[in-house]
This record gives C-alpha cells, sequence and structure tokens, in this order.
C-alpha cells in the first residue's frame, strides 16, 4: 500500500544510500517514484545516482544528508525546451542498513512561482517600450491640433485618420501582450482537449478568406477526408492557425497564392523538414519527442526571410524589416505567440525560407492516441 | 586512503562512468553560469567560473589515472576495454569544454566594462541554451548507454552552426554601425565561436559514446548545410 503511495504522489521522490563519501558507484538510488523517473528521465527504479542525476548542487545536498546527516537544500533547474525550477531538499533518513546510510531527496516545483514573477517583469519592459512610439506620435499630434493646426479642417482630417491608426495599434499591441503573458502562464500545463485540426483550419480559412480578394492573393485548401485528431486547446489552436495565415496574406504580393498543406502520422523529423531545399531552422522542437505528428504547413510566395534573420523569427518585437516595416500592420508578437502556444501543446514550429522565393512556415501537434480518447474528450 | 580495499571489477567500472558523470554536472554548471555572466551582466559570477574550471581539470587528471591504473592491473578486454578509453576520451572532452566556458567568463569581464548590446545578448543566450541541451542530452545518453539519444545530438549539429552564422552577421552589421562597439562585439564573436565549439564537443561525445556501446568508429560525415565556417 505505501508503496504505491509512494508511486503515485505528484512530486518526484528519491531515496539514496551511499557507504563513504566519494565512494561514488555505492551512491545509489533505491527508489524513485513515477514522477522522479519522467523528471530525470529514467526507466529504472533503482541505480547508480550519477546515471540519473548530476547537478553538483544537488550531489553536494545529498553528501551533506548523507554524511553529515544534516538538512540541505538547493536549487535545480531542467535543460532543454521547457526549462522547469526545482527546490531540493535532502533529508537523512534513519534506517537500519549496515555499512549504509540513506537519505531522502523531494523535488518541489517552483517553475510556475518564477514564470509569473519573469512575466511580469517582461509584460512592464516590452510593454512601455513598444506603447512609447505611438504614444510620443499621438501627443505630438495633439499639440499640434492645439496650436497652428487649430483652424485647418483638411489638416485636422488628415492628422484625426493618422491619431486613429496610432491608437488601433496600441489597441492592437494590448491585446496581444495580454494574450501572450496569459499563454506564457499556462505554458507548462498540458493542453486538456482533443480537437480536429482539420475542421479548426477549415475555420480559420473560411473567416480569412474574404480579406484575400482585397490583396488579390487566393487561398488554397483542400480538406482532409477524415479527422484530424490533436491533444489541443482549442482557442489556441485557432489562434495558431490565425497568425500563420494573417502572416501569410501579409507578406504575399498581389496574384499571389497561399497554400495551406495538412499532413498526418508525420515523426518529428520528418515533420520538421522542408519539403525544398531551402534554409530551415526549427524555432520549437518537442521534447522527448511523441510517435506521430499531424503536421500544417502554410506556403507564401512573399519576399521570403534571409538565411541570418531565421533563428531571430520567433523574438517578441523582432520584425525582419525593423519597425520600418510598420506599414504591414503587426505587432511582432504574431510568431512569439505561436511559438509559446507549441511549446506549451509539446509540438513544433520551423521554418523555411529563401530570399524570393517565399516561406514555408510548418506547425505540428502530436495527434491525440485512439479514437475512444478522441470520443470521449471532443465535447 | 582506501588503497588496500579491493573492490570489485565491475565497480571500478561503474566508478569511472560515475566520475565521469560527476565531471560533467560540473562542466554543464559551469557553462551555464559562464552563459548566465555574459547575459546578466555579472561579474561576480565570472570571477566565479574561471576560478571553478581548476577543479575540472583536477576531475580530467583523476579520471585519467584511475583509467590507466584500471587498465593496467585489470587488463581489460572488449567491452570494458572500450568503456575505459571512452570514460577518459569523454573526460578529456569536458575539461576542453570547461577551458572554453572560463574562456567564455574571462571575455565577460571585459564586456561588463562596455555599453549593454540587448539583442545580441538575446542571441547568445538563445544559442548557449541550444548548446547546452545538446550536451546535456549527450550526457544523459552517456549515462544510460543509450545509442538513440547519442545519434539524435550527432546529427543535429547543423542548428547551433546556423545560430552561430546568424550571431556572426549580425555582429558585422553592428561592427560596421557603430565602431565603438568593436571590441565588446570582437569579445562576443569569440563567446558564440566558443559556444559552438562546445556543440563540436557534444558532437564528439556521441561519437564516444556509439563507439562505446557499438565500437564502431564514426566513419561517415556528418550532414552540413554551413557556408561561413572555414
Amino acid at each position: 500500500m505505501l508503496a504505491t503511495l509512494v508511486e503515485a504522489l505528484p512530486d518526484p521522490i528519491l531515496v539514496v544510500a551511499g557507504a563513504r563519501r566519494d565512494d561514488l558507484s555505492g551512491l545509489r538510488f533505491v527508489l524513485a517514484n513515477a514522477a522522479a523517473r519522467e523528471l530525470l528521465r529514467i526507466t529504472v527504479e533503482e541505480g547508480l545516482l550519477l546515471s540519473a542525476i548530476r547537478d553538483p548542487d544537488v550531489l553536494a545536498a545529498v553528501d551533506r544528508a548523507l554524511f553529515d546527516t544534516l538538512d540541505a537544500d538547493c536549487a535545480f533547474e531542467t535543460t532543454g525546451a521547457q526549462t522547469r525550477g526545482f527546490r531540493v531538499r535532502a533529508r537523512p533518513l534513519d534506517v537500519a542498513w549496515p555499512g549504509l546510510s540513506a537519505a531522502l531527496v523531494t523535488f518541489h516545483d517552483e517553475t510556475d512561482v518564477r514564470r509569473v514573477e519573469r512575466t511580469r517583469v517582461d509584460f512592464l519592459a516590452n510593454a512601455s517600450h513598444e506603447l512609447r512610439t505611438p504614444l510620443a506620435s499621438l501627443s505630438g499630434f495633439i499639440e499640434t491640433l492645439r496650436g497652428h493646426a487649430r483652424d485647418d479642417p483638411t489638416a485636422r482630417e488628415k492628422f484625426l485618420g493618422i491619431m486613429q491608426a496610432q491608437a488601433d495599434r496600441m489597441a492592437r499591441l494590448v491585446a496581444d501582450l495580454t494574450s501572450l503573458s496569459r499563454i506564457e502562464l499556462d505554458e507548462h500545463v498540458p493542453p486538456r482537449g482533443v480537437v480536429d485540426l482539420g475542421l479548426v483550419v477549415g475555420e480559420v480559412v473560411e473567416a480569412t478568406a474574404p480579406l484575400g480578394p482585397s490583396r488579390d492573393v487566393q487561398l488554397q485548401w483542400d480538406a482532409p477526408a477524415g479527422p484530424v485528431m490533436i491533444r489541443a486547446e482549442r482557442d489556441q489552436t485557432v489562434q495558431v492557425v490565425q497568425n500563420l495565415l494573417d502572416n501569410a496574406l501579409k507578406y504575399s504580393p498581389p496574384g499571389g497564392d497561399v497554400r495551406i498543406e495538412l499532413a498526418i502520422g508525420l515523426s518529428d523529423t520528418a515533420a520538421a523538414s522542408a519539403p525544398d531545399r531551402m534554409p530551415r531552422i526549427s524555432l520549437v522542437a518537442p521534447d522527448p519527442s511523441a510517435e506521430a505528428y499531424a503536421v500544417l504547413r502554410v506556403f507564401d510566395q512573399g519576399p521570403g526571410i534571409a538565411r541570418q534573420n531565421l533563428p531571430r523569427l520567433s523574438e517578441r518585437f523582432y520584425r525582419v524589416g525593423g519597425q520600418k516595416s510598420s506599414d504591414k500592420a503587426g505587432t511582432g508578437l504574431g510568431l512569439a505567440i505561436v511559438k509559446h502556444i507549441m511549446n506549451r501543446h509539446r509540438g513544433g514550429l520551423s521554418v523555411a525560407s529563401a530570399e524570393g522565393e517565399g516561406s514555408i512556415f510548418t506547425v505540428y501537434f502530436p495527434m491525440a492516441q485512439g479514437p475512444s480518447d478522441a470520443v470521449a474528450k471532443a465535447s | 586512503m582506501n588503497e588496500h580495499i579491493v573492490k570489485s571489477y565491475e565497480d571500478e567500472l561503474n566508478s569511472l562512468t560515475a566520475e565521469c558523470a560527476r565531471m560533467g554536472g560540473l562542466t554543464e554548471s559551469l557553462i551555464a553560469d559562464s552563459i548566465t555572466a555574459v547575459v546578466k551582466r555579472n561579474q561576480e559570477l565570472a570571477a566565479q567560473v574561471v576560478i571553478r574550471d581548476e577543479k575540472l581539470d583536477e576531475a580530467e587528471r583523476d579520471i585519467e589515472r584511475k583509467t590507466i591504473r584500471l587498465i593496467a592491473l585489470r587488463s581489460p578486454v572488449a567491452d570494458d576495454l572500450r568503456r575505459a578509453v571512452a570514460a577518459m576520451k569523454v573526460a578529456n572532452n569536458l575539461e576542453r569544454c570547461g577551458d572554453l566556458a572560463k574562456n567564455i567568463a574571462k571575455r565577460t569581464l571585459v564586456i561588463i566594462e562596455t555599453d549593454p548590446l540587448t539583442p545580441l545578448t538575446r542571441a547568445i543566450e538563445r544559442m548557449g541554451k541550444l548548446v547546452l541541451g545538446r550536451l546535456s542530452s549527450v550526457l544523459d545518453a552517456y549515462t544510460r548507454s543509450d545509442l538513440e539519444r547519442a545519434l539524435a545530438v550527432w546529427s543535429q549539429d547543423d542548428e547551433v552552426d546556423e545560430h552561430y552564422n546568424a550571431l556572426f552577421r549580425e555582429l558585422l552589421t553592428y561592427m560596421m554601425g557603430d565602431p565603438r562597439t568593436i571590441t565588446a562585439c570582437a569579445h562576443m564573436l569569440f563567446v558564440a565561436k566558443n559556444l559552438e565549439r562546445i556543440g563540436d564537443h557534444a558532437t564528439n561525445i556521441a561519437e564516444i559514446v556509439r563507439y562505446q556501446i557499438t565500437g564502431e568508429e564514426a566513419a561517415f560525415t556528418r550532414p552540413k548545410t554551413d557556408a561561413l565556417s572555414v
């Protein structure tokens, strides 16, 4: 009973035993519950401690608990796409194992606490910086309208138009920033729903298609024959598809095509690869990878992105042409939002592009496992 | 002294791998701290990294000594011999990584004297995270004898190169734009190059893991899409 209980605990727990300080082959973990095995990516319940964890601070804390019989704690961070932060506590255990001392090592997840802190700081810094430009322009025009443009109706109309555009820009920025910080807060919560990706794409295409003709851009999309079930949050899936389509439309030249393709059952390497021989970079990669992915590719015939700009694409407020590209209405947050959503969904985002040849944006979601699973959660 | 305590042969081999793992942990934290120091402009941390590198040199000498002792006294063959040789080679690669981290820390001390270059440090941070992730992955593969994971690291080196090339171009733009940034940018360039070389060491370790498990040497070359580096 007790063993089952420990195994089921949500916090990772290890029991460590050792004979002497610096006897590394004698330093073993004798118990690792399911959460610990997942965190440390091990498959066995006992083995050499150093094959499970190598962080010097954690090892020092373990040594202290084992051989000085003192409580010790330290911070521990995982590496990889989704960094998680833990507070590790080592406590000496009073056991009667001949020649061995034992200690209990617990991991307490502090990722969310740290994330809230960091998100708040980032939000303030980004928001104030990005709002400064439209704000300065607004107050400049107000000053002019109060001053020498007061009695000039043509100038007044023109200025009010510019002010409207700036206010719109500010509104978009605030909307994007709030949605980004909300997404960030949920980034470590696995998605709960199951969504038909084909259906979502179809809906977004339908909603976006009316924008096409005004720019003389054709959207090409063939709905898949059957449902494409992915493990995802519906709203966020819509946002991903929407942002990618918006970008593709925005950067397409008049008369261009935007092609949308859906493929299913691909491995992560196949999903991330580009069909053409363009320079390619993956901005989010799943870790660890799932069995099969549903892959959405958006092809545009825009100006393309120079190779040296590819790694910066998902950076906040980064725009390839600098802020001068502001004739394209955008906040520079669209891909950052996509990146965070894909990271939450344990999916991937990759870009292939060459100057003058257009771009291919690829996102891939892990597919929902069984059909029964999909039906149960579809509502 | 514990020399007279006779340990089992298997224990001795396990200790070697474990010591490499411990050294790997030290290396990872050294690299992570050197990246934090350069990104957050933390002078104290940078100075610490320079001092802590000595521990790695010591660990490497220790592993080498123990390996030679084991080979001399136990004359291992086949798998066991490969494990011993691999330990020595891994330690050697880790020691080089430590030197590179130390070099990053030393350059940080110079970079701190100049004005901050925010977008660049962000690129460095991103590249650092990528390289550190690769090293972690390959050390996981080593400590768990996981051939598949080692091969995954081995075949994905082009991503680091892509980051390095992008940073290289960005630095050139900065230097051309404002000659006053040349000192800091030149140091940043070396920081990026050091990170790229740490990535290469991770690839080397992946090859060693493969050798340890299969006995095969890396015969064919990895895919390269690099136009810049020579």
